[in-house]
């Protein structure tokens, strides 16, 4: 224990301002990151599930190219090559390219988790719907959502606690998160087992928090029969 | 079921297979022998004191130098490092062992050559490493090898001058000289800090920062290059650069400062700079080599990052 | 072809993609190999044994994979216990096969609980202990199982190597980088980044992919 006992203490707690300002950043970008993939989620999946024309293969080739790259890649692409695109360059700042490119990456493989739940409502429930004189779109709004949505829990969940996690990769861009906060402490002070440590220690309760929170809405919302 | 297992050994296999068929030096270390940059030297060998026993014993130097760094380290058309620090180094391989080849690359950034160097990964470190109060309490530093001063590079249409960073945003590689003295006497700049100084071009060229602050060597080059950018007049945080060495290896430093010596007496430096960095450079540039009758000195004592305009 | 392209394709290829593999297979063996030992260790019934199991797989399931690489790589030769001095690539393997053998351990514990009990006392009836009836009965079966996610892996673990860049590593992508630079200086305006953040995007495809629906393919073949 002659680490713990050659911590620097003081060090942690003179700083903890500056990782909470890294963590706020890390939570605002992961929040938008979160809700949109939910989105994306739901209305890819969507199409995906009930095969619309056009839209149905564009989300599949979506799906597979942010589920088949790097996600560093696609930081990288989003911020240093739609600069150079030719013709019109897009510019953006390192907040949006975050929460952007989170959520592309998050969509994908919610599209994927949302697609794979709706096809698994039994279809009798689906047939019932009609057969009560919904239309296809309230069929979907009334009774493939609602049943759908709660079989995807489990994986959309590990997908939002992965796009938290990946935040710590907008490092690479200079967006000052949780993770270039501590990178930057530790290129100054040269302390990076405290650093370090803290860093791991603060990631470690918020995924954990988040987690438990997801798995505590699942419960809640599970379907009764699985219970 | 007999088919997929096979399969799978077979791909496995082929990776495995794949990876011993790649070439030995491990990755991260930029080991390609072939230096097209140093003359076949004869040297006339001179007096040096003795070269530190594990660099001896090795037989090479282990060196960590910038590699998105031109002119001072960079990685050529060739895929070989390259520039003004790594022909240092090579000549440090020259004196110590008779050959410019004996020298091994690792690329280190400026948030990570100091926990590299401590960490014993590499012997020293020949990045671009400028001299500060704080840097000097972790490692030592030879003699200067070379001096630096601060420039801003702006777009051309922007009215950014140092007295008017207030409420602007200043990007700058993580962990430099510039960082500090930015946090230190513009209280109401944004500081973005990205670890290469080409993430930081693109951060002002793409409107996510208004200024780069650097060193004039690098940017100097690139507004050069580039129709869009220019550099501001001023000139700041004038500080020469030292190799870093681990603190109290006393033997290292005195291999590497009378190697210092000797290559400013013969004018190397210059030599180094002319081969390093484009024809219409090297007379702006001449004057921040250490050159027989110049002599730079470290601002010891004074923390030039609190020194504010 | 443009001139500039044959000596980029050139580095990238020889020199960051064969480091990417390389770190690939360092990985993706040591998570195999740490990953069912700790997850057949997870299915035996001691608390504190599975208390201290289960924390190893929610730390570096848990921490983001840059934290681990970061944590390995800087902080932990600094600590009085490592006295051997890594490199990045080392750096990173080790970070990587931490993340994939947590993720191995879950998927291992999950094999080896799926299978029936009825094989377990039936190798214990004729006279296998408890290493004996792991090692002979038990994995095979499992094995069969572990295949999918494995394969699975191997494509995330290749795609993560891409964060061994930040450490220096010279892979794929940041071969790809140093090339934009080194374009940048020469250049001037023109680095071609468009193009070669594509190219590394498309190389990563091209092995991901196949790999991935090698995986999708066993589980419905194996499972």
């Amino acid at each position: 224990m002659t680490l713990l006992a050659s911590f620097d203490w003081q060090f942690i707690w003179d700083h903890l301002p500056d990782f909470w300002q890294g963590l706020k950043a890390t939570l605002k970008v992961a929040a938008i990151g979160i809700a949109g993939s939910l989105v994306i989620g739901i209305v890819l999946g969507a199409a995906r599930a009930h095969k619309l024309p056009v839209v149905s293969p564009l989300a599949a080739v979506y799906v597979e190219v942010f589920r088949n790259t790097p996600i560093l890649v696609q930081i990288f692409f989003i911020a240093g090559a739609l600069p150079h695109l030719p013709g019109h360059p897009i510019r953006l700042d390192p907040f949006t390219i975050g929460w952007l490119s989170v959520m592309v990456w998050g969509g994908a493989y919610n599209t994927e988790n949302f697609r794979a739940a709706f096809e698994a409502v039994p279809y009798r429930y689906r047939e019932a719907g009609l057969a009560l004189g919904f239309s296809r779109l309230a069929t979907f709004f009334n009774v493939t959502l609602p049943i759908g949505a709660r079989i995807a829990l489990p994986s959309s969940i590990n997908t939002y606690v992965s796009v938290l996690k990946n935040t710590s990769l907008l490092t690479a861009i200079g967006f000052a998160e949780l993770t270039n906060t501590a990178y930057s402490l530790e290129s100054e002070s040269f302390k990076p087992t405290e650093v370090y440590v803290t860093l791991g220690a603060i990631y470690l309760v918020v995924v954990w928090t988040l987690s438990a929170l997801m798995r505590v809405v699942e419960w809640r919302l599970s379907i009764p029969e699985s219970r | 079921m007999k088919r997929i297992t096979v399969t799978a050994v077979a791909l496995l296999l082929a990776a495995v297979v794949f990876t011993a068929l790649g070439a030995a030096a491990p990755g991260g270390n930029v080991a390609r022998m072939a230096a097209p940059l140093a003359k076949p030297k004869k040297p006339v060998k001179p007096k040096l004191p003795a070269l530190p026993s594990a660099v001896k014993s090795r037989k090479h130097w282990e060196i960590g130098v910038k590699c998105d760094y031109p002119p001072f380290g960079f990685i050529n058309v060739r895929g070989q490092n390259s520039g003004y620090d790594v022909a240092v180094a090579r000549r440090f391989a020259s004196l110590a062992f008779g050959s410019n080849k004996k020298v091994n690359f690792t690329c280190v950034t400026t948030p990570s050559r100091i926990p590299t160097l401590m960490s014993s990964r590499v012997d020293i470190i020949v990045s671009t490493l400028t001299w500060t109060q704080a840097r000097s309490e972790q490692i030592d530093f030879s003699i200067p090898y070379y001096s630096a001063t601060g420039r801003l590079l702006v777009p051309n249409s922007s009215s950014v001058t140092v007295p008017t960073l207030g409420s602007k945003t200043v990007v700058t590689t993580r962990g430099a000289l510039y960082a500090a003295w930015t946090r230190n006497c513009f209280k109401n700049t944004k500081l973005l800090e990205v670890d290469s100084p080409a993430l930081a071009v693109g951060a002002v060229k793409d409107g996510r920062a208004d200024t780069f602050m650097f060193d004039d060597a690098f940017l100097l080059n690139v507004a050069t290059q580039d129709p869009d950018v220019k550099l501001t007049r001023e000139k700041f945080l004038n500080v020469p650069w030292g190799i870093g060495i681990r603190k109290g290896d006393a033997a290292m430093a005195r291999w590497v400062n009378a190697a210092l010596r000797y290559l400013k007496k013969k004018d190397e430096f210059a030599k180094i700079l002319r081969a390093n960095a484009p024809a219409r450079y090297v007379p702006d540039f001449i004057d921040n080599v250490p050159r027989p009758k110049n002599s730079f000195a470290y601002p010891v004592g004074k923390d030039v990052t609190s020194i504010c305009p | 072809m443009p001139d500039w392209v044959d000596p980029v394709a050139h580095y990238m290829l020889h020199e960051g993609l064969k480091n990417t593999l390389r770190i690939a297979v360092f990985a993706l063996i040591g998570s195999t190999v740490i990953g069912i030992l700790v997850g057949t260790l997870m299915t035996i019934r001691f608390r504190p044994l599975q208390a201290l199991l289960r924390l190893y797989v929610e730390v570096w399931r848990g921490l983001p994979i840059i934290v681990t690489i970061f944590l390995v790589y800087y902080a932990l030769p600094t600590t009085p216990y490592i006295h051997h001095r890594f490199g990045a690539f080392a750096g990173a393997a080790i970070g990587l096969s931490l993340w994939g053998s947590a993720q191995v351990a879950e998927a291992t514990r999950g094999a080896v609980q799926s299978i029936p009990h009825e094989q377990h006392e039936a190798a214990a009836a004729l006279g296998f202990g408890w290493l004996g009836r792991h090692v002979s009965v038990i994995l095979p079966q499992a094995m069969r199982r572990l295949l999918p996610p494995l394969v699975s892996l191997l494509a995330n673990v290749i795609q993560n190597t891409t964060i061994a860049s930040l450490i220096g590593v010279t892979e794929l992508l940041a071969t790809g980088q140093r090339s934009i630079e080194r374009l940048q200086f020469e250049a001037g305006a023109d680095s071609h980044a468009f193009a070669i953040y594509g190219a590394v995007m498309v190389a990563f495809f091209c092995i991901s992919f196949p790999v991935t629906r090698l995986a999708i393919f066993l589980e419905r073949r194996l499972v």
